[in-house]
């Protein structure tokens, strides 16, 4: 497709628009959570007024719309042969309010779950949606900039910039185009270019958290070694909680279990978040565990996260979003270690 | 479909211990009747008045603190052919294991002054420390889908290990905002879940009842507490929670004292 102009879409008419949707399949957005005020999570909106725009993030990443954190694959029989049935659902929806890092970690596992043999799963899901980005401000765990996904648009349909009154929006796919079509907007004008130009100044300029060399650097300072303090001091505090992979928004690996049900006829197999930071993760029959000591763990979650997939997709594999820095209890803040293997090997050098 | 030719008898049994998990069991209300259309309950004081010597599966809820149930748990062993440890008192002593810090006869006269002569106690142990246990149901009380759960693993054949995650985990497949974030010392990190973190759903933190994970960081508490430079989420958890390092270890202690009992004053107890 052409690049279409920019849209200008007023607050009263974005409510309309969000109405508009939610009459024919559902929308799924951040909430704010019930009992918790200044806490979302994304969840299906029943009225369009449950949109919180201002959320500043989740607990868990947007991806839980297309990998469940506990998903049903199929159920079976106890019969034998077994009856298997699939669960594959293709009824529409709109995930709405992705921030750019969110965008990115999509993004991400599209590019993972696409490899041979392709996640038929993850695929599926994704047919399904149509997506809206939001732009955000960050906060002081947000470091976007740092790995370059702070304007990313990949991979959305509509991007809304807000603006003094509703939204700016960008159209990035027929889809976005098709779906825009249900709302009153106008042609943007310089004046909306200018503001939306202006928030993603000041958003950029409210990253406080800095890597100390260039992120395509830290794939090669993994490689040279000469880090063990680094991961032994960070691993010293280290819970092995797995939060940093549960709230990852480009962390793939999972889990499976069968369940029976209770009046053993048959169950169903689950699918479930793993992590790799986990003691059991790397746990094989024989009983060896390739990852026994935790530093050994610690260092696995940088190096995925910084060489092996960034040297397979050309991309660092994490989205600057601060929801492992957020989530760890130990405090443990993955610029700051970043920084510290920088100044590690540096020395080294 | 599976069936049995013959139904498994079950029995459940209570040593020290305040029987909360057999009554927990009960509140599975219709889906427990589901469960047990498999079974013949032979023996369930909390249920019903009859008993039984003869049981396949034995439930065994509560922890060893006497001598007499040292000989009662191994009776029970030698006679099912599976047995369940149900419970954090059964599974890891539970509170029963604080008092395995003072000598025996210090606790008896604490608890009974001058009175307890009486008195048949040993160090608290878990089931698993007398006999050998085929399934371990942890909790305070157990959590009713992980009965479910071991009891549908039980009727199928197949081994259960308890789950050796943290709390957290659960708490992020459910997407439970995290206490810390609202600035509460929750022991989840260091916990074993299987609970399907439900304080943590319902706002409260993690106490440890199911156990210390394998190899938990018990000393990062004090490590990332007392830091200086702490980021502004666990700055305040620091803030709001300004505990001494002691305080800090008496939260680990409440359901997992791993004093070890002392041998000694067991064998010298012998005015039972």
């Amino acid at each position: 497709m052409t690049a279409p102009e920019n849209r200008v879409i007023p607050a009263s008419n974005f409510t309309r628009f969000l109405e508009a949707i939610m009459a024919e399949q559902p929308v799924i957005g951040p909430r704010e959570r019930p009992d918790q005020p200044g806490f979302y999570r994304f969840g299906r909106l029943a009225r369009a007024e449950d949109f919180a725009p201002d959320y500043g993030t989740t607990t868990v990443p947007p991806k839980k719309t297309f990998a469940a954190l506990r998903e049903k694959l199929f159920s079976f029989t106890l019969d034998s042969p077994p009856e298997l049935d699939l669960h594959f659902d293709s009824s529409p929806f709109v995930l709405l309010g992705i921030h750019p890092c969110d965008l990115s970690g999509i993004d991400a596992l599209d590019h993972a779950y696409s490899q041979p043999p392709a996640e038929v799963r993850w695929t599926a899901n994704r047919r399904r949606a149509s997506l809206i980005g939001l732009d955000c401000r960050p906060d002081s765990y947000c470091f976007c900039t740092q790995v370059g996904t702070e304007s990313n648009r990949n991979p959305c349909d509509l991007f809304l910039t807000p603006m003094e009154d509703g939204y700016l929006v960008e159209v990035h796919s027929d889809a976005g185009a098709a779906l825009l079509e249900k709302a009153d907007t106008r042609k943007a004008g310089e004046e909306d270019e200018a503001a939306a130009e202006q928030w993603r100044r000041e958003k950029a300029a409210g990253i406080v958290p800095e890597f100390d060399a260039p992120v395509e650097k830290i794939a090669d300072i993994l490689e040279v070694g000469g880090l063990t303090p680094v991961w032994k001091e960070t691993a010293d505090r280290c819970y092995s909680c797995g939060s940093c992979n549960t709230t990852c928004p480009t962390c793939f690996c999972f889990d499976m279990v069968d369940d029976i049900e209770p009046d053993l006829s048959g169950g169903a197999r689950y699918r479930t978040w793993d992590s790799c930071q986990l003691l059991d993760f790397a746990l094989v029959a024989s009983g060896h565990n390739f990852r026994g000591e935790r530093w050994q763990r610690v260092r696995h979650r940088w190096q995925r996260k910084f060489l092996y997939l960034y040297r397979q997709f050309d991309r660092p594999y994490c989205t600057g979003c601060g929801r492992c820095s957020r989530a760890c209890t130990a405090d443990i803040n993955l610029v700051d270690v970043a920084n510290r293997l920088i100044a590690a090997a540096q020395k080294e050098a | 479909m599976i069936h049995f030719k013959k139904k498994p008898r079950v029995a459940f049994f209570d040593f020290a211990c305040c029987e909360g998990c057999q009554l927990s069991v009960l509140e599975m209300e219709e889906k427990l009747l589901d469960l047990l259309s498999h079974v013949e309950v032979v023996e369930w004081r909390e249920v019903m008045s009859e008993k039984s010597d003869e049981y396949d599966i034995a439930f065994c809820e509560g922890s060893i603190t006497r001598k007499r149930d040292v000989e009662r748990i191994q009776s029970i062993r030698e006679r099912a052919e599976t047995l369940v440890s149900l419970g954090a008192c059964a599974s890891i002593s539970c509170h029963n294991a604080l008092k395995n810090r003072w000598p025996m006869k210090e606790v008896v006269e604490m608890v009974y002054g001058d009175s307890g002569g009486h008195i048949d106690t040993i160090p608290a142990r878990p089931v698993s420390d007398v006999v050998p246990v085929d399934y371990q149901i942890r909790g305070c009380p157990v959590s009713l889908p992980e009965f479910e759960t071991v009891f549908k693993h039980i009727l199928t054949g197949q081994s259960y290990d308890p789950p050796n995650q943290p709390v957290c985990v659960e708490c992020k497949l459910n997407d439970t905002l995290c206490v810390y974030e609202k600035g509460m010392v929750c022991l989840g990190p260091v916990t074993r879940c299987g609970c399907n973190a439900v304080c943590t759903a319902y706002g409260d933190a993690c106490q440890g009842c199911r156990g210390l994970i394998d190899e938990a960081n018990t000393e990062a508490p004090a490590r990332v507490l007392f830091r200086e430079d702490l980021h502004p989420i666990m700055a305040e958890v620091a803030r709001k929670n300004p505990l001494t390092r002691k305080e800090i270890l008496a939260k680990f202690t409440v359901y997992n004292d791993t004093s070890e009992p002392d041998e000694e004053e067991e064998s010298s107890d012998d005015n039972a």
